[in-house]
């Protein structure tokens, strides 16, 4: 069984008497890449603030490389919060370096790493610049780097995503994939899910300060039926002969006499039983499309059907 | 400690990379300068002043004025004498020098243009001719007319378009008037002597303690001075602990606007954060102390025998300002006014996003801090004023207040317990600013909650 390297045990935190954060429970062990998938004002930043011990939760109990969150144990982790800031008037180079000394790394080998790390960002040229002279792009990778200078075995990453473009985007999933390759255990908070769908094995999603769904991707799209998109010439009545495959979700008219159906599959039936009794029926198909459910699609309807999706989006208002 | 040490050093070094830190490095000493020179300066800037003076009483009032002004001129060469020897040393070298030393420049010079009636000196004081001086052409300043009636009594009139300048019109006013006064002791059969005797007559004044015996109960100019040097060391204290913690409100405003605490957060705790930038600016104000006091004590060393001449008795100051009995209070006082208002600004701080929003949370901390700034001096005329006593008692103001009462021997009662108040209210204050700090650092409270506490039959909301 691997270690755990983080647990939340019943944790609650709230604001004002706003309840940010109820009864949450959840582990992430070494390894693995783990997603924290919510809307927006979901409690996902409060809960990572109570893992690393920057807030003390109400009630529950949070365990950090098996004790309390203290701050010996912040030297192991690597956090990069959702507001990302940096000291706006000290030269690039220099503010890796104090991050890095904060986390216990000498100063010539944090220089040596800082120097290694920009060349790999492609940030060679700006070492010695302000970083208020650097574009957002550029303070952002600064403060990626800052956050993986020590080499940390567990990183948390709150929203990373978020302010990067497509290129950069897909340069830190490269990142995070090469750090947990390399052994290193990462939980990071999103409400993009294709990010969390490509690289995550564990999933926890959480809406309303509480957790909706704890397991893998797949475990999340079983949730939600797979679909087949067809496109029938038929004089038969296809209702009749579609309902034992699962739910008919769209019926629409087509062009020339064509039909358009959405199908979602009950549970036990895939596309290739839909195929069969196409064939089987003497159904002429001018389109068969097995639709792949999503993460987004799975989150939906798992924070649908758990009740706590009475108003939100999944971009929706903060708490 | 790693962490704090981390972070006052990066605070320290931010600080001194700044050019607010050069200048306030060079403002004290500019400031200083600044205060003895500019009224030399103003003086020397001012510029020669030609007069007419006519006196129609045949003389007698004119020479009157030359006499009383050849006088002054003697007083003043004489005590130039005197300050040179105290500095040069009693040489004949030095005799030699001051002999052939130019005789310093007349502010005023009588000049005649030939005239003496006024219509033809209206064109020269109203600037439409100039008067032929050693200068060259001159414009014409001030006509003075003096008449004499039968009984004595003199009458000036004095003729200008420069109504601000009256340093002339006083000068020979105070001439006349002594001429008037003593004239009329003389006609009244009173011997010149008698009257020069009867000038000279003071009173002798013996300040005396009642603590002391009858011998040792004379008060000397000396034993003032702990009294004085107290209330200017409280003043510096106030200026010090003023400067640093806006660094520290302005710093930590920026910090909260640039978003990094959270960041320092995942790497330190609160409480070394807020530990390590009170350290950080608490090195910037030592730094600044050290730079003041070495360039006071370069400057006085360098320029003792200045403050001799002058009358300044600089042994007997620095012997009062490094007194254990003050400096060591002093000190005291500094550590904790500095952590009190420190602390509190920081938490200011960290509850804003921008100067603008801590105008409101900073308004009544500034009439708090400006309080002790008035009383202190009220303290050095009444230390043991119920106002002052109890003032003493305000921890915030304790710092200021007290170190201006110490060298009057206040009751002991009042030392320690104001001490004793001080220091727990530093514990409370520092304690609430972690608080404060926290919160204001995730953003889950700012001023409006702040606000909220006082405001009357209403809860605070937060942000």
């Amino acid at each position: 069984m691997s270690e755990i390297i983080l647990s939340l045990e019943g944790v609650s935190k709230t604001f004002n008497g706003k309840p940010a954060v109820s009864d949450l429970s959840f582990d992430v062990k070494r390894g693995e890449i783990t997603g924290f998938l919510g809307p927006n004002g979901a409690g996902k930043s409060t809960s990572l603030r109570m893992a690393l011990g920057i807030l003390t939760p109400d009630s529950g109990e949070v365990s950090l490389f098996g004790g309390r969150p203290r701050a010996s144990a912040l030297e192991r982790v690597g956090f990069l919060p959702e507001e990302r800031g940096l000291y706006r008037k000290m030269k690039a180079i220099d503010v890796i370096i104090f991050f890095a000394r904060l986390k216990g790394v000498e100063v010539a080998e944090a220089r040596r790493r800082g120097l290694a790390m920009l060349e790999e960002f492609g940030l060679a040229d700006v070492a010695d610049s302000k970083v208020k002279t650097l574009s957002k792009g550029m303070a952002q990778k600064i403060q990626i780097i800052s956050t993986l200078i020590h080499n940390p075995e567990f990183i948390i990453l709150d929203e990373p995503f978020s302010g990067l473009d497509p290129v950069n985007q897909k340069a830190l999933e490269l990142i995070v994939r090469a750090r947990a390759d390399a052994g290193a255990t990462i939980l990071f908070s999103t409400h993009v899910m294709e990010h969390a769908e490509r690289l995550c094995d564990q999933i926890i999603l959480v809406a309303r300060g509480r957790k909706v769904f704890d397991g893998t991707v797949e475990q999340a799209l079983g949730h939600v039926p797979r679909r087949v998109v067809l496109e029938t010439v038929s004089d038969q009545d296809l209702t009749q002969v579609f309902a034992p495959l699962g739910e008919i979700a769209e019926a629409s008219e087509g062009a020339n006499e064509a039909r358009q159906w959405v199908i979602n599959l009950a549970r036990g039936v895939d596309a290739q039983d839909v195929l069969k009794t196409c064939v089987d029926g003497n159904i002429k198909l001018l389109r068969f499309e097995p639709a792949r459910a999503h993460l987004h699609d799975a989150f939906v309807h798992l924070v649908e059907t758990s009740g706590q999706f009475a108003s939100e989006t999944l971009e929706g208002e903060a708490v | 400690m790693r962490a704090i040490y981390l972070i006052a050093r990066r605070e320290y070094l931010s600080y001194v990379a700044t050019w607010g830190f050069w200048l306030s490095l060079a403002s004290m000493p500019m400031f200083m300068a600044l205060g003895f020179g500019l009224p030399i300066l103003i003086e020397n800037s001012q510029p020669t002043r030609y007069y007419v003076l006519i006196d129609e009483s045949g003389g007698t009032l004119e020479a009157a004025i030359e006499a009383q002004r050849a006088a002054t001129q003697a007083a003043q060469a004489e005590l130039t004498r005197e300050a040179a020897t105290q500095m040069l040393g009693d040489s004949p070298a030095v005799e030699a020098a001051i002999a052939n030393a130019p005789a310093p420049a007349e502010k005023y010079i009588r000049v005649d243009p030939g005239a003496t009636d006024i219509e033809s000196l209206r064109p020269y004081l109203l600037g439409e001719q100039d008067v032929e001086t050693e200068d060259g052409p001159q414009p014409l300043f001030a006509a003075i007319y003096l008449r004499q009636d039968v009984t004595g009594g003199i009458e000036i009139e004095y003729w200008s378009t420069n109504l601000t300048d009256g340093e002339l019109r006083s000068d020979i006013r105070r001439t006349l008037s002594e001429y008037m006064q003593l004239n009329r002791l003389l006609e009244s059969g009173v011997s010149p002597e008698l009257v020069a005797a009867a000038g000279e007559l003071r009173p002798t004044v013996r300040e005396l303690n009642p603590e002391r015996s009858a011998e040792a109960a004379e008060v000397t100019t000396a034993e003032r001075l702990p009294i004085i040097v107290a209330i200017a060391v409280a003043f510096g204290l106030w200026i010090v602990i003023f400067s640093v913690v806006n660094m520290l409100l302005t710093a930590m405003i920026e910090e909260k606007g640039n978003k990094v605490l959270e960041m320092m957060l995942a790497s330190s705790r609160h409480h070394e954060i807020l530990t390590g930038k009170l350290l950080g600016v608490a090195g910037v104000s030592t730094t600044l102390l050290l730079v003041w006091g070495g360039l006071a004590a370069t400057v006085g060393l360098t320029l003792q025998q200045l403050p001799i001449a002058a009358g300044i008795p600089l042994g007997e100051i620095m012997a009062a300002v490094l007194d254990p009995g003050l400096i060591f209070p002093a000190i005291g006082y500094f550590i904790i006014g500095y952590l009190m208002y420190g602390a509190i600004f920081l938490a200011i701080g960290s509850l804003c996003e921008t100067l603008q929003d801590a105008q409101t949370l900073m308004s009544p901390m500034m009439l708090i801090m400006m309080v002790p700034l008035f009383l202190v001096m009220v303290a050095a005329d009444a230390p043991d004023s119920p106002i002052i006593v109890i003032a003493s008692w305000v921890p915030l103001w304790t710092p200021f207040i007290m170190l201006a009462r110490l060298p009057q021997d206040p009751a002991l009662f009042d030392i320690l317990g104001t001490t004793v108040v001080m220091v727990a209210t530093a514990a409370a204050v520092i304690w609430g600013a972690g608080v404060m700090f926290r919160m204001g650092a995730l953003n889950q409270a700012n001023q409006d909650t702040v606000k909220g506490w006082f405001r009357i039959g209403g809860k605070g909301k937060a942000g």
